[in-house]
């Protein structure tokens, strides 16, 4: 056997890495079905834990958090008809109509165990295509790797966002804020006004933390005016476990939510919600009885559930081989390991195999918790739904303020968290999505440095961008996402067109 | 929409202008031909004005006119109550330090949450800020700030 594959999976079978991924896995169980919590406020919470923790144990913990939040959201929308995570959405679809029949604990068995097959079926693509992936991305140069990152943050702008415009617009703004402090080749001060707090520039998991915290406190707020601050759902909710029977049902479709959702999540900004929704889409599609999908059938809940975990893994494998991440969460799994001093990419296959190993066996084990949590304390879990937001809020607000200060034990982190919530709010009221900026904030950096590199190296040349077969690839990938949103936009009318004629 | 779209792509393009200003006193490197610190903040200079031109335009053709809040404006007053409180917070921390002014933070934010019980809002206001505070500093060393003035 490999050492490397041995001694990662040692690392992630350590008792205090399985402590922190059970940790985990109950903390995401619990912000995910909480609507308003998502994922995100789970992260915050943990995160200035992850700063004094051992890299090996912040990954457990992180890892068993984005499992278990992707699985929980799907509780609420079966027992509330409200998604707990975006991603559960296409869950309430079938999942409430079966609560409503009084099947709500086969429609959380279903959830449960869909949830769990993707996950799996999202680990064995991640432990078979990372490193593979990984030694394909070792030959990258400079401009294959400016052209790869490039890429990246045009097919977020794309698909991640209603209108590419704003979805560009949030991404130039981003790269703008990187721009302050020490450009990345000469180490010349940029945009830093003297103030020596602004040469070491905006630390991204700050930014994080303000983006995504802040306007959600606000939403919440707004919320309980609207709906009061906490929810009620009946714990006694019959058997779990599905029969056999209901096992075959689900077999196909949880099949097809396991693959679309380990594609999806391998395209940066595609995300749960989307993988949810074409899972249940096909599954609707290949089913007998499709008319039945929308009533409450297992089948409606099994294949969005198995795509949304699928998703997990799939963005695992562009954030470990490339260093690119696919959405919020593992963009802060970047900003978790940058902090121990370990850069995701190709090079981690290669410096710190173990280490790239650590976090793959980590993911299966936070998929195996995940399921053991979620079956053996799920009445218990439901009562969570009860806490009011009138604790949670506050508490959320505090570890925003201990999160950001003790990333550099620093007040201008805070301050440039309060900043960045503001910022957040600003878009979020004009629809400005906040995922390019976010993915700006963490590529930012490396774009600028290989797209300099590569220009000193040819001597200002631009054609070696289009030189290299890599490049070009990655080029033609970029344009073609940029395309993407006006010939579907095209097509869209000219079936309405179409349709009008008839 | 249109009317906040427009204001805010106006201040997008005014924003450019203000960071293309301040790019050009950036030091230039003296190699030829090869791209120094002005190089990207400049290409980002044209993209921002690019786009937020684009979207000024886009938002003269719209005809529907939203109102600027989606929200109505008394579900607004608790917001930006809570806005308020963290604005605040954040200014006193480093005098009050993380506990005293987390303390009134919390208690702020609950009131601000809906709860009206004085035992329950004092009782949740002191024990988390004080549990958070020691857990941080004694189990896992990251030494909250105490605050300048109780030094």
């Amino acid at each position: 056997m490999n050492p490397d594959i041995y001694q990662g999976f040692m690392q992630s079978t350590m008792p205090t890495s399985l402590i922190g991924t059970a940790i985990g896995s109950l903390l995401g169980l619990t912000v995910g079905m909480i609507p308003g919590m998502t994922i995100s406020a789970g992260i915050i919470i943990v995160l200035p834990l992850t700063f004094v923790l051992e890299p090996a144990i912040s990954i457990s913990l992180l890892l068993g958090l984005y499992a278990g939040g992707m699985m929980g959201g799907s509780f609420s929308a079966i027992l509330l008809n409200i998604p707990g995570t975006p991603s559960a959405s296409a869950t309430a679809l079938d999942g409430h109509p079966m609560a409503m029949r009084g099947e709500a604990g086969l429609a959380l068995g279903t959830s449960i165990i869909s949830s769990f097959a993707g996950g799996i079926f999202s680990f064995a693509c991640l432990y078979f295509i990372a490193p593979s992936l990984a030694e394909l991305a070792l030959q990258f140069r400079a401009p294959d790797l400016f052209s790869l990152v490039f890429f990246g943050m045009t097919v977020i702008c794309s698909f991640a966002t209603k209108s590419l415009i704003k979805g560009l617009l949030s991404a130039t703004i981003g790269l703008i804020l990187v721009t302050i402090g020490q450009d990345p080749i000469m180490g010349n001060p940029r945009f830093t006004f003297g103030d020596p707090n602004m040469l070491s520039g905006i630390h991204f998991l700050t930014a994080m933390i303000g983006l995504f915290a802040i306007p959600q406190l606000m939403d919440n707020l707004i919320d309980i005016v609207k709906r009061g601050g906490s929810f009620h759902a009946d714990s006694h909710f019959g058997k779990i476990i599905p029969s056999l029977a209901d096992f075959r049902a689900m077999r196909v479709p949880a099949a097809i939510g396991a693959v679309i959702g380990t594609f999806i999540g391998i395209l940066p900004g595609a995300g749960g919600p989307i993988a949810a929704f074409i899972s249940y889409d096909y599954a609707k599609k290949m089913s007998d009885h499709p008319d039945k999908f929308g009533t409450g059938t297992i089948e409606g809940i099994a294949a969005p559930e198995a795509a949304n975990n699928a998703v997990t893994g799939g963005a695992l494998i562009p954030m470990m081989t490339l260093g690119i991440p696919g959405d919020p969460v593992t963009a802060i799994l970047i900003g978790a390991l940058l902090v121990h001093g370990l850069a995701p990419g190709p090079l981690l296959f290669m410096e710190q195999a173990d280490f790239a190993y650590t976090i793959i066996f980590s993911f299966f084990w936070a998929n195996i918790f995940t399921l053991i949590v979620a079956l053996s304390s799920l009445r218990l879990l439901v009562k969570v739904l009860a806490t009011p937001k009138s604790i949670l809020l506050p508490t959320i607000a505090l570890l925003c303020i201990i999160g950001s200060y003790s990333l550099r034990n620093s007040f201008f982190d805070v301050y440039v968290m309060f900043f960045f919530g503001l910022l957040g709010i600003s878009m979020q009221w004009l629809r400005i999505p906040v995922v390019p900026l976010l993915l700006a904030l963490v590529l930012g950096k490396q774009l600028e440095e290989h797209l300099r590199v590569s220009l000193t190296a040819s001597r200002g040349d631009v054609t070696v961008f289009f030189t290299s077969p890599f490049s070009v690839f990655f080029l033609c990938l970029s344009v073609v996402s940029i395309a993407w949103p006006f010939i579907s936009e095209k097509r869209k009318k000219r079936a309405v067109a179409v349709q009008a004629l008839k | 929409m249109r009317i906040k779209n427009i204001g805010a792509s106006l201040f997008l393009i005014l924003f450019g202008l203000l960071y293309g200003f301040l790019t050009t006193r950036l030091p230039e490197r003296t190699l030829p031909n090869t791209p120094g610190p002005p190089f990207v903040p400049m290409i980002l200079t044209v993209f921002l004005l690019v786009l937020s031109g684009a979207w000024f335009f886009k938002s003269l053709k719209l005809d529907t006119d939203e109102p600027v809040f989606s929200e109505k404006t008394e579900h607004l007053f608790y917001p930006a109550a809570g806005l308020g409180l963290f604005l605040i917070t954040v200014i006193l921390l480093p005098w009050l330090g993380f506990l005293v002014s987390g303390i009134l933070f919390f208690a702020g934010l609950m009131v601000v949450s809906g709860e009206r019980r004085p035992l329950w809002v004092i009782a949740f206001s002191i024990a988390v800020p004080v549990v958070l505070f020691y857990l941080f500093r004694e189990g896992f060393l990251i030494l909250l700030p105490p605050g300048s003035l109780l030094d």
